[in-house]
């Protein structure tokens, strides 16, 4: 496999776009991303654009090709991938592998979702489309649901607390706060999180990340293009994709995700780096508990410990492991298939030194996408390439 | 515990190549891959596993809510997700729980008086 940088990054704001065409907000992003990176449009090779439900909630499809065609891209193959949550990182990894293989040397991602314009009732059906609804769906289990079973399970195995977990919710409040890309940073007292309305026991309100609008975008070169990058170019050490259990009761542990297990350890050893060696990452905290138990699967913070630490403020920016300076999922927002793309953008920041959050002296840096029940697992490993 | 003729079964399917009984929502035998698969019933006593309050719930379940789901250790050796009974005693993880109503993948588990 030959080296691969990532040359150029775009985002649009996290939030809400009212009446701004899904193919539309990709495509400010993945023009945004070329620009940056110098590298002229005709050399890309091969475009994949991670989207969700671009289908029930906007009837829309070959959104990959709509995209490349409003960039002006010449006729390669224009792909859209689709892993519930985890399309972002799974487009990302199969543009570095084109890139990697020799099949092109430049490929463009593109992440992108409008959602906010949908009715509550449709969304919700729509995301619930990545359960095994043969098996999952008659129990009436949710997706915050989920989280809920595996919050009981940290708290009984491991004497997690309510007041714990809302350090998550603190801490990535807050850091949205500073990055201007965040759907809702806030200032958060715990009395506000543990009084917010109740979704699915234990989890509130403040521990579901929101609904969101927004697209991001990456451009990716061969090693050998390196001269031709624009600015600091960052190299991707590692990107692995792995499958989990597709039925909730088939997860051997429901307070652990074996697919992160599984990515982590892959990632690690293909990048010849160890979890010790990452300086920040930004992780898939759909909720808040899932931050805890992902910064353990990751192999960030010893098991059981996760919420120990986000309390003792070890995960936070100026922390010894900075977990989501964006804000994540839950204060920067959740535009499902962007989501993915969205946080190769923050650690590319980071790497840069460019980051309003920006962790000292970052040069290597992690992103962890998880997709459905678990089902669906990208991490990628990234170093500051200069 | 109920006696044991309280308690509802579950339906399962067996590979009749291998003997794996396993839950019904598939079409092939997860051990071997074996297309001849037979229905089966197992006993619906076992361990919870975990268990949540959903209190905003899907559309076509907005009218039950709020409602437990739970995840159930089988004594047979399956993992399911079920329902709680709603004059259930209240949850604990490890609690041994039975079955008193089950129709498809839909199980409802009604736990242990302590």
């Amino acid at each position: 496999m030959r080296d691969v940088l990532i040359a150029g990054i775009g985002s649009t704001v996290f939030g809400r776009h009212a009446g701004t065409p899904i193919e539309q907000l990709g495509v400010k992003a993945a023009a945004q991303a070329l620009l940056d990176s110098g590298i002229e449009r005709e050399r890309i090779g091969a475009l994949y654009l991670g989207n969700f439900i671009s289908g029930p909630l906007n009837g829309k499809e070959v959104l990959a090709g709509i995209v490349a065609d409003q960039l002006g891209l010449p006729n390669i193959p224009c792909t859209k991938v689709e892993g519930a949550c985890a399309s972002g990182g799974i487009a990302f990894r199969h543009a570095w592998l084109a890139v990697a293989s020799g099949q092109c040397d430049a490929a463009l991602v593109v992440g992108v979702e409008t959602m906010t314009h949908a009715r509550t009732a449709e969304t919700t059906a729509a995301l619930n489309c990545a359960m095994d609804n043969e098996s999952d769906g008659p129990s009436g289990l949710t997706f915050p649901g989920l989280f809920g079973l595996a919050w009981r399970i940290h708290a009984q195995r491991y004497g997690t607390t309510r007041s714990q977990v809302s350090a998550v919710v603190r801490k990535n409040k807050s850091n949205g706060l500073r990055n201007p890309l965040a759907q809702m940073g806030a200032d958060l007292s715990d009395e506000q999180i543990a009084s917010s309305a109740a979704i699915c026991d234990p989890l509130q309100l403040y521990d579901c990340c929101p609904t969101s609008d927004g697209a991001a975008a990456v451009v990716l070169v061969a090693g050998a293009l390196r001269g031709e990058v624009r600015g600091v170019p960052v190299e991707v050490l590692a990107s692995v994709q792995t499958r989990g259990a597709a039925r909730i009761a088939g997860h051997p542990d429901l307070c652990s995700f074996d697919a992160t297990v599984a990515a982590a350890q892959r990632a690690y050893a293909m990048a010849g780096v160890s979890a010790a060696d990452v300086d920040v990452v930004e992780l898939h905290d759909c909720f808040s508990i899932a931050e805890i138990v992902d910064s353990e699967d990751l192999g960030l913070v010893p098991r059981g410990e996760g919420a120990i630490w986000a309390a003792e403020g070890r995960t936070a920016v100026d922390g010894e492991i900075a977990i989501n300076p964006s804000g994540g999922l839950l204060a920067k927002g959740h535009p499902v298939g962007a989501t993915g793309v969205g946080q190769l953008y923050e650690i590319v920041r980071q790497l840069r030194g460019d980051h309003p959050n920006q962790v000292a002296n970052a040069r290597i840096g992690m992103t962890h996408n998880l997709g459905g029940t678990g089902v669906a697992c990208t991490v990628s490993l990234l170093r500051r390439g200069d | 515990m109920p006696a044991a003729e309280n308690i509802a079964t579950l339906p399962m399917l067996r590979c009749i190549r291998c003997g794996r009984v396993d839950t019904p929502t598939r079409s092939v035998c997860s051990g071997c891959l074996s297309d001849e698969l037979e229905p089966v019933s197992v006993c619906g006593a076992g361990t919870l596993a975990s268990w949540t309050t959903i209190r905003r719930a899907p559309t076509r379940f907005r009218d039950e809510a709020p409602y437990d789901v739970v995840v159930v250790d089988l004594d047979s050796g399956q993992r399911v997700t079920g329902r709680l009974a709603p004059d259930s005693p209240e949850p604990a993880i490890g609690q041994r729980v039975s079955a008193v109503k089950a129709a498809g993948a839909d199980a409802v588990f009604m736990g242990q008086r302590s």
